[in-house]
């Protein structure tokens, strides 16, 4: 029995923008902070890093702006605090954190708990997705800046919303030929994202810094375009792309294939959530924030008491909302701890932050037509096998809920716990949308860990 | 079709073994990105037709990724590289 307990005023989980401007204004005012996250480094998604011992970020497709990311790295690096790599949060309750680091098992007991867990990318289920070389847009991402690896010679990019700029910069860096970069938006329903993006001087230069990276690589974005399906043996070999109407319907008659070997999707982000209902803390579905997130007050206070949320748990919106938030919750944390009063300029910066965000996202909410990409034989559910027949069997048999789905056909109760297939399972199977039924059903352990860490676990 | 970005500094180098194959990786790699520099897409084998399956999220929440290192599944994406570490397709989740 390897029990090992950790005591802090406060647990920060996720080491992204959210959590590190969380942890470092915290670990300044004196409190003791454990932050624990998965990844081998701090930065989260947007500042991802390179493994130790590697450099030359500048290299890997990073925007000016990241300038503050990596400002922010340094100081949450020196700030005095714990700060623990390779730690997977298993379970939690208000107060407990147990978590796997390094194949051990360990519990933090702490005051209070700051939740910045990010969020995944958004796939819509198409033919051919689960083929190797076949991946989110995310992981192109990841394998580019943060392990230096070169994703494949041809690449094809597609999905919606302003994700999609980065994947293509950093595919461009790694020295791979974009084939094709497609925005299933229509040029006109983003002409709505544009007023937010140019009113904010940050996101404008962004933007601009993108446009200009695509436009050397000679990469044109095209709009209202998808993927219709990918092909090949044993590997991605070649994927066809055509039309979407302004529902996200394939055109079919548009239809025409191209030969690549390695493709990217992220139709947005869906926050990650788990963490936060497993702790009963209150959700909201909102689909141009990117589905279920948790509800917090105006002083990021979950509805469960000492428990804090910041970035894209509360709704995806980037990495600035992150930080604000990050801070806001910080200083929530201090008032309840301390009595300090919460600066009100925190809270008018999340405000703030909050409406940018919206207002881009909004031209980007998900398009409910692109579902009938997936054909009869689709795997929907990639764990358990679950074809879109059959999860349409299981919602005709079993009454029309998306937990009667679910449980009538195994979709979505593998391991991945329908982080991946959730968010379209409800679209492709035909069931009946209900607010509460639809919660993602969450499940100890949140994240897979060693049998002997569910078995050592402290208790208290 | 893949491989590594150049200039990116020095790691020291391990050697693992993939289905009986060795192959040269660098400290700090994961086991599937270090797989996938070296051109091994394929990752497990799902339970239908034994299809294959690779690298999907890249970041720990989809499982598509799975191996068999000494014995015990774990996913490719966020287990590290040891030197002499030995790695198995693995199977369904
Ligand atoms: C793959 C990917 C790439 C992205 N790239 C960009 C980009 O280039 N530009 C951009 O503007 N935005 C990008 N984003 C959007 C990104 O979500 C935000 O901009 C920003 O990173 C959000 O900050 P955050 O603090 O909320 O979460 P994140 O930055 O996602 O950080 C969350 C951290 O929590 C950790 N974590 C989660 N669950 C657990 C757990 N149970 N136990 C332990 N640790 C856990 C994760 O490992 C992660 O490091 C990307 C998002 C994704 C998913
Ligand atoms: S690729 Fe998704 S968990 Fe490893």
């Amino acid at each position: 029995m390897n029990a090992r307990i950790l005591e802090a005023d406060v647990g920060v989980v996720g080491a992204g923008p959210g959590g590190m401007a969380a942890a470092r204004r915290l670990a300044a005012a004196g409190l003791q902070v454990v932050v624990l996250d998965e990844g081998q480094r701090a930065g989260g998604q947007i500042f991802r890093q390179l493994p130790v011992g590697a450099s030359g970020h500048d290299r890997i497709a990073e925007p000016p702006s990241h300038e503050h990311g990596h400002r922010l790295i340094e100081h949450f690096e020196r700030a005095g605090m714990d700060r623990r790599h390779g730690a997977s949060v298993w379970d939690a309750r208000p107060g407990r954190l147990w978590f796997e680091q390094g194949g051990e098992s360990w519990l933090l007991r702490c005051q209070k708990i700051v939740l910045a867990p990010g969020a995944y990318d958004r796939v819509v289920p198409f033919p051919g997705w689960t083929l190797p070389g076949v991946m989110t847009a995310g992981a192109l991402q990841v394998m580019v800046r943060g392990f230096g690896v070169v994703p494949g010679r041809r690449a094809l990019v597609v999905g919606s919303g302003p994700l999609l700029l980065p994947t293509v910069a950093s595919l461009v860096s790694a020295g791979v030929q974009v084939v094709a970069a497609l925005e299933a938006s229509s040029r006109w329903r983003a002409l709505r994202a544009l007023p937010a993006v140019i009113g904010n001087g940050a996101r404008r230069r962004e933007a601009l810094w993108y446009a200009k990276k695509l436009l050397l690589a000679g990469v044109r974005l095209r709009w209202g375009w998808t993927v219709f399906g990918c092909e090949g043996d044993g590997r991605v070999q070649r994927a066809v792309i055509g039309k979407v109407d302004r529902a996200g319907r394939p055109r079919r008659d548009t239809a025409r294939a191209i030969d690549v070997d390695v493709v990217g999707a992220g139709f947005g982000l869906v926050p990650s959530v788990e963490l936060g209902l497993h702790l009963g803390c209150a959700s909201r579905h909102d689909a141009a924030r990117g589905g279920h997130h948790l509800v917090v007050d105006d002083a990021q206070r979950t509805s469960v008491a000492g428990v804090f949320a910041a970035g894209e748990i509360c709704g995806i919106g980037g990495a600035e909302v992150a930080m604000a938030e990050g801070e806001l919750a910080a200083a929530a944390v201090l008032h309840e701890l301390r009595g300090a009063p919460i600066d009100a300029a925190l809270r008018r910066a999340v405000a703030a932050e909050r409406r940018a965000a919206d207002a881009m996202l909004a031209a980007f909410a998900p398009m409910p037509g692109l579902h009938e990409l997936a054909s009869p034989d689709t795997i929907v559910c990639r764990c358990e096998d679950v074809t879109a027949q059959r999860a349409r069997a299981a919602a005709a048999l079993h009454g029309s809920s998306l937990r009667a789905v679910k449980m009538g056909c195994r979709a979505g109760m593998g391991p991945c716990q329908a982080r991946i297939c959730g968010p379209s399972l409800q679209a492709i199977a035909n069931a009946r949308p209900d607010e509460v039924m639809d919660r993602p059903i969450v499940q100890v352990p949140l994240k897979v860990v060693r049998s002997e860490t569910i078995v050592d676990a402290p208790r208290d | 079709m893949s491989g590594r970005i150049e200039g990116l500094g020095e790691r020291p180098v391990v050697t693992i073994t993939f289905g009986g194959r060795q192959l040269a990786a660098f400290e700090g790699d994961t086991v599937a990105m270090a797989l996938w520099a070296d051109a091994q897409v394929a990752l497990r084998q799902s339970s239908r037709n034994g299809a294959p399956r690779g690298v999907f999220c890249n970041m720990g929440i989809c499982y598509e990724c799975l191996v068999i290192v000494d014995g015990v599944t774990v996913r490719g994406c966020t287990t590290l590289v040891r030197d002499g570490m030995v790695v198995e397709r693995g199977g369904k989740p």
